[in-house]
């Protein structure tokens, strides 16, 4: 089944692109941009595709500029030939994350099922649409009662590579109402999963052959307009880059510099965040626990978050919120090691592995606590001096 | 005669009079092998057969002690370089295995010895009662009804998940006989063979229930406790609907399935409270009264230990490194466990409900091929501290002391032979 050609310039990442524009794949990808360039010469395609990487590094989740026109399908390619040539996982996951995103605000408005149940076609995902909605469960709480019930269903292999890579526990399939081979899903939920497909198709991988990628690369850069389009983005990308190292600016007590106290665990959830990776909800809560009690503000802690997939601005600021009001402490060290979330041994950490001196034990003493590690680096930073002092004298 | 060499003739003899019975397996080509030999203690993999006829011809040669194959489908089997063997994909594949879980039979026919001290028992013990060592060694035994209680699980897995909720048919699957102690069942669907662990993990878990959250499911606590629903679809309702089919049993069994410390481990106190409130909880369950879930003693700790017990109830007991794990290699069908010298038996699934391996009257399925109707006699002498009883063929050998010299049919010769608790004499 071919889709509409007015759908596919809302979609432009939909397969039947290839029918409707199969003059994109036919040619030479530096034939194409050219010809591009020249059909568009107010300077319009590169403005806009500049305004996605832009809006992406900044983390913000609409694109401005978005349009469903003739040259959205155009633009999607050209910034997948970016994308490709500049070989950044990081970068990349930036514009996955901002530009699925905005197709699931875009898709999530949508209030026509058939063209949903189309796009699903589309991509070829098994989906069952249901004459009248099917309900499948019964929310019963205090002063609340919710009947669930939709008209799509999805095949559970679909479903499995799609959910299984976000993580919430809301969506493993054990928590969910499979019948004869699919799954009841709601529409939101259908939503996010073709969210999550939009963002694999712009994920890139880190490329091993790079004599090819530079072959291909020059090429494209040959292109003046593309040249000067590049230099602009690796420059706003540098500008903001710095801004990314954890961007946020953590203080603890006297003003101090914590972050480079954090411990591999924290690191390395940090890390997955600042790549956009998805996180799971224990390492979401463990993080957040964690910032609260270097009391890190609020808002500080939430924008960290904006980098992820499925960053939801206002649940997020719930959730931060919450638990900070709760006053929950972080996760200790065997917890976490209980979650596979201790990383001491993929950093090699010293602290972590070897534990520390007590002179009041007068023993070799574990790290039992990553807020401890914290306290420990801090207490270290400053203890150097006093060494140097109690040389001189021993002197 | 040496055990091993013994053996090995008779594993040579069958696979050349079943030479022709030795089934084929799904795109054979692309699977890899793998062989332990009788003589050398390492397996040896990353063996590729062409056609059947190859395999064949390999088995009567070689007439290993154990032969697996992939679940796997690889472009070059043979290659030693799991990075070169082309991966393309993998069935999903379930391995239930009594030995993986607790059956009351064991108490029974389990045995153990202390290597320190030489104390010894029967059941499952951690550590050594009298000189507290922890080197014990366990002799695990099968029985007819633990092996059919795996068979259970089989047929729960595949009426009550893989049928109704995975839409697959039972031709899709492809089940056998371990050999041993257990089941296999492998399925045969090109979609199921593209998924990454990860994913097969969910389906692992949809099976067994294991990482089911109770507050997801709806279990939480705002000033009274509200309960799952029997109408929510999925999990919901198959919990909901056990703990039903429970609460209808005999207040004998019901209590003896809470009290067990295997199953509900509660006091006798909350077992009461439970029994007294069953009429009122029948009612909630189907929905004639608000789910609010009040009864004495009952937190939401105790609830939740409740249901998991209810939980442990449906899901299927499987051995899940193996669904999840997609380079292991599975037993192949027709070939003989080299611990019993019984057959890896390929079973119908309408064949599953009356198939008795210790017992077999179709010898069509009979997993026991030593048997020889000319009644042909074997003398052991027991090497093993004690070995437990065993029923084979509806008559009881056993048990045996260590040193104690025994005359037994040919089948169960073997049988105590390839357990490795007796020797020729
Ligand atoms: S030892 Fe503790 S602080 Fe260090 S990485 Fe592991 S969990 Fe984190
Ligand atoms: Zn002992
Ligand atoms: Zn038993």
């Amino acid at each position: 089944m071919s889709i509409s050609y007015e759908l596919v310039k809302h979609y432009p990442w939909l397969p039947s692109k290839k029918i409707h524009y199969s003059g994109i794949a036919s040619k030479d990808p530096v034939d194409f941009i050219k010809e591009k360039i020249a059909e568009y010469p107010d300077g319009e395609l590169v403005d806009r595709i500049f305004n996605i990487f832009k809006t992406a590094f900044e983390n913000i989740e609409e694109i401005k500029t978005y349009k469903a026109d003739e040259l959205n399908v155009y633009l999607y390619t050209i910034l997948k030939i970016l994308l490709y040539i500049n070989n950044s996982i990081p970068i990349a996951n930036r514009v996955a994350n901002l530009y699925s995103k905005h197709t699931y605000n875009k898709l999530i408005r949508e209030d026509n099922d058939f063209n949903l149940y189309s796009i699903c076609k589309d991509l070829e995902l098994e989906i069952e649409y249901h004459d009248k909605a099917v309900p499948f469960g019964l929310i019963v709480e205090k002063d609340r009662r919710q009947v669930l019930q939709t008209r799509f269903s999805i095949h559970y292999i679909d479903y499995l590579r799609l959910a299984s890579n976000l993580r919430d526990d809301y969506r493993k399939l054990v928590h969910n109402a499979l019948i004869k081979g699919f799954v009841l899903i709601e529409k939101k939920d259908l939503t996010r999963l073709l969210q999550e497909v939009v963002r694999k198709k712009l994920i890139i991988e880190q490329t091993k052959d790079l004599s090819s990628l530079d072959d291909f690369k020059n090429k494209i850069l040959e292109i003046k307009e593309m040249r000067e389009l590049n230099e602009r983005i690796l420059g706003e990308w540098e500008l903001k880059k710095e801004e990314f190292e954890y961007s946020f600016e953590i203080k603890y007590k006297k003003g101090e510099k914590v972050e480079e106290s954090f411990p591999p665990c924290v690191e390395d959830i940090l890390m997955k965040v600042d790549e956009g990776q998805n996180i799971t909800h224990i390492e979401r809560l463990f993080l957040v626990f964690f910032l609260h009690s270097l009391e890190i503000p609020i808002d500080e802690i939430v924008n960290l978050f904006a980098k992820l997939p499925d960053f939801d601005r206002k649940k997020t600021e719930y959730q931060v919120e919450f638990a900070k009001k709760k006053g929950y402490s972080p996760h200790s060290c065997s917890t976490l090691k209980s979650y596979s979330l201790c990383m001491a041994m993929k950093y090699k950490d010293k602290l972590c592995l070897e534990g520390y001196h007590s002179k009041k034990l007068d023993s070799q003493r574990k790290i039992q606590h990553p807020l401890f590690y914290v306290q420990f680096k801090q207490y270290r930073k400053h203890k150097p001096k006093e060494e140097v002092k109690t040389k001189t004298k021993n002197e | 005669m040496n055990n091993e060499i013994f053996l090995k003739n008779l594993f040579q003899a069958y696979y050349q009079e079943s030479n022709k019975d030795i089934p084929s397996v799904s795109m054979l080509d692309r699977r890899e092998f793998g062989f332990l030999l009788w003589d050398n203690q390492f397996m040896q993999r990353h063996l590729g057969f062409a056609q059947l006829d190859d395999l064949r011809q390999f088995l009567i040669k070689k007439s290993p002690k154990h032969a697996y194959s992939s679940g796997s489908l690889y472009s070059r089997p043979d290659d030693n370089d799991m990075e070169n063997k082309g991966y393309q994909g993998c069935d999903f594949v379930i391995d239930i295995d009594v030995d993986h879980f607790y059956t009351e039979c064991k108490n029974d026919h389990d045995l153990w010895y202390c290597k320190e001290c030489g104390t010894n028992g029967k059941g499952i013990i951690e550590k050594c009662p009298k000189c507290e060592k922890l080197k014990i060694t366990r002799i695990a035994w099968i029985c007819d009804k633990c092996l059919d209680i795996a068979k259970k699980e089989i047929i729960k897995l595949i009426d009550n998940f893989l049928i109704p909720d995975f839409a697959l048919n039972v031709e899709q699957m492809n089940i056998a006989f371990s050999g041993h102690r257990g089941y296999h069942l492998k399925i045969v669907d090109p979609r199921i063979r593209t998924l990454t662990s990860d994913q097969r993990r969910e389906i692992v878990d949809y099976l067994t229930g294991h990482n089911i959250s109770f507050e997801i499911l709806g279990l939480h606590e705002k000033t009274s406790i509200f309960g799952l629903l029997k109408d929510n679809k999925g999990w919901s309702n198959k919990i909901m609907a056990k703990l039903e089919e429970i609460l209808r049993m005999d207040p004998l069994e019901i209590e003896h399935f809470l009290r067990d410390p295997h199953w509900g481990n509660l006091t006798a106190l909350r077992v009461n409270s439970l029994l007294n409130y069953r009429e009122d909880f029948l009612e909630i369950i189907n929905g004639k009264k608000r789910s609010i879930w009040s009864i004495e003693g009952f937190g939401l700790p105790t609830w939740k230990k409740l249901l998991k017990a209810v939980v442990k109830k449906v899901g299927a007991e499987i051995d899940e490194p193996v669904s999840i794990d997609i380079h292991r290699l599975i037993r192949y069908p027709g070939t003989l466990h080299g611990k019993t010298g019984f057959k890896v038996q390929e079973l119908e699934y309408n064949q599953l409900d009356e198939f008795n391996p210790l017992d077999e009257s179709n010898e069509l399925i009979d997993p026991i091929v030593f048997k020889s109707k000319k009644q042909i006699t074997q003398k052991l002498e027991i090497t093993d501290v004690k070995v437990p009883a065993t029923k084979i063929k509806g008559i009881t050998y056993g048990e045996y002391d260590c040193g104690e010299i025994i005359e037994v049919p040919h089948h169960v010769a073997v049988f105590l032979l390839c357990k490795g608790v007796a020797k020729i004499v």
